[in-house]
């Protein structure tokens, strides 16, 4: 169990350092000169030189990587080109605002998307079933920011009522929080919930084919016990490697629900950051995405370990 | 469902080619004073905050849109299964590098894959079919890599190999003919998803640019009038769910017919 904890962790380590490299490739391969930018038309070729050397473009490409690469893992990410904040700071803010509406998400997603989708393998081809799969269908095919968009709308013209126009955190004011977040949790969690839902019917589906299932049954077993007792147990590997797979797409779309409800997460600062050319900023951004997707991936794994006595013993 | 799919499908493949017959209405004509108005008989989908025939943008927005995924799918499956091809049949580091490579652009989430490519490069149609290109090639990568190695494990191979042929032979013209059903119906199961990714990419204004018609872009037209001009959000995105469902139910019963196989 050590030596593979290792040698995952040291995998996703390896993994981790050519996600960096691409990280500050793909943000050096923006077009357009930012320092130009910066000074505008009015620049002399002597401002431009001491700006370029001031944050380090006058270096060649490698050696830039290896200085911002060995600053982040002392926790320096640097500074934003737009008002001079740590972006340690900024990014750290933004990645609270996203990890809470990811984390209700997901809870929202399991809490519907499970009972919704054991039902359905449970009453296979049933009305009920037929229901759910076309909720599910549903689902997947409708895009998230119209969704949201659409509740907002329902819900303004049934109840009158609109989430606050500024963000406020849990702390500052817990019903305020609470209010700016309903709106992005529920259309994101609807549709995560029909992804679980298409996931655990499917999982539900297939355990009952398997023989051990049906000798359980055919001894008499009742059937919600062979579900509890044996069907349950064996689904719930894929059921954690799934719920590890759907909080990175959860991730992407909270990017997306962050634009439309004016929310001060990961996603707005990452779309700031583009269009100000602020390069520290969109590198710290993807930076701590890019961690969060590999320590949930290498988390999955490691219990996937734990849970599955095959797994360890193999 | 594989009917209804189809049937789906077609309708808008033929809005694509031919919308024109659709309707009726130019997509570009702007009149202010008709800006913001509700669905009537003159206009199905209402007027957008110019003026301009919704349900017009919407028919010719259909071409526009499938173009773009069309276009970038069809080069990720490409060049995600030359190279899954590649380094599946010869192995070795090409295979070591290009794997963790794969992993490395899988672990961030599609979207925002999409969004760094976009932003980085500007909102442009070349660049946006580069950047849906990108999200999904590691995906062919993988299902090329897994399905040769398959076949390359299998007796056809080793006879091909024992009578002289080449090993480019071998892999191009036998190996990759066997794995082409699988990339067809990967192609047809991504679809849904690259339209969406599309679609949110263009409501976040890096998709298409005005005044070209695009679903996504349509969306984020309405986004600030949504509470006055719902249906200006209403049509586009239900062309969104219509086109996905059809994509859906045609990806889920060739996957089916494969599975089979």
């Amino acid at each position: 169990m050590g030596l593979y904890s290792l040698r995952r962790l040291l995998a996703s380590v390896l993994t981790g350092v050519i996600a960096s490299m691409l990280v500050f490739l793909l943000v050096r391969a923006v077009p357009g000169d930012v320092v130009a930018q910066m000074l505008g038309q009015t620049s002399d070729e002597t401002a431009a030189r001491t700006l370029r050397a001031f944050f380090g473009l006058d270096q060649p490409l490698w050696q830039q990587y290896l200085r911002w690469i060995s600053q982040a893992l002392q926790g320096d990410l640097g500074q934003s080109w737009l008002g001079g904040q740590a972006v340690g700071e900024k990014v750290g803010q933004a990645f609270l605002v996203t990890a809470e509406i990811a984390i209700f998400t997901l809870l929202a997603a399991v809490a519907v998307g499970l009972p919704l989708g054991m039902l359905s393998g449970i009453y296979d081809g049933r009305w009920g079933d037929l229901l759910i799969q076309g909720f599910n269908l549903l689902g997947l095919a409708a895009p998230v920011f119209w969704v949201g968009l659409m509740l907002l709308v329902f819900i303004s013209a049934t109840f009158g009522w609109s989430p606050p126009l500024i963000y406020s955190g849990p702390v500052d004011s817990l019903r305020d929080n609470l209010e700016m977040l309903a709106l992005p949790v529920l259309s994101l969690g609807l549709l995560q919930a029909a992804a679980c839902s298409q996931f655990v019917r499917q999982s539900v589906v297939s355990a009952f084919q398997q023989d051990y299932v049906r000798t359980a049954l055919a001894k008499g077993v009742p059937v919600r016990s062979v579900f509890f007792k044996h069907i349950l147990r064996n689904i719930s590997i894929t059921l954690i490697t799934f719920m590890g797979l759907i909080f990175i797409q959860i991730l992407g779309g909270v990017v997306i629900v962050e634009s439309l409800f004016a929310i001060p997460g990961l996603g707005r600062l990452l779309l700031s950051a583009i269009e100000g050319r602020d390069y520290p900023v969109l590198q710290g951004a993807l930076l701590v995405i890019m961690l969060c997707a590999l320590v949930v991936n290498l988390v999955i794994d490691l219990l996937y370990r734990v849970i599955d006595p095959r797994v360890r013993l193999s | 469902m594989l009917f209804i799919g189809a049937g789906m499908l077609l309708l808008l493949l033929l809005m694509a080619l031919l919308p024109s017959i659709f309707a009726h209405q130019s997509p570009y004509t702007i009149d202010v004073s008709r800006a913001l108005k509700p669905p009537s008989a003159a206009n199905l989908f209402g007027t957008d905050d110019t003026g301009r025939d919704v349900f017009a943008r919407v028919v010719h927005g259909t071409g526009v849109t499938l173009a773009i995924c069309a276009g970038s799918l069809l080069l990720a499956a490409l060049v995600g299964g030359a190279a899954g091809a590649l380094s599946g049949y010869f192995g070795g580091w090409l295979d070591q590098a290009l794997g963790r490579l794969v992993d490395v652009v899988l672990s961030f989430p599609p979207i925002v894959l999409g969004l760094i490519v976009t932003g980085v490069l500007g909102p442009a149609t070349r660049n946006l079919v580069l950047a849906l290109s990108v999200v999904y090639l590691p995906v062919f990568f993988r299902i090329a890599r897994s399905g040769v190695m398959v076949e390359t494990g299998k007796t056809y191979v080793e006879a091909a190999r024992s009578i002289g042929l080449s090993e480019s032979v071998i892999l191009w013209r036998h190996v990759l003919r066997n794995i082409a059903p699988l990339l067809c119906v990967q192609y047809v199961v991504l679809f849904p998803l690259i339209l969406q990714i599309q679609a949110a990419l263009g409501f976040l204004g890096l998709g298409v640019q005005p005044p070209t018609p695009d679903w996504g872009s349509i969306l984020q037209q309405g986004k600030d009038s949504i509470l006055v001009a719902p249906w200006l959000s209403l049509f586009p995105g239900l062309a969104i769910l219509m086109a996905s469902l059809a994509l859906l139910l045609v990806g889920r019963s060739l996957q089916r017919v494969v599975d089979r196989r």
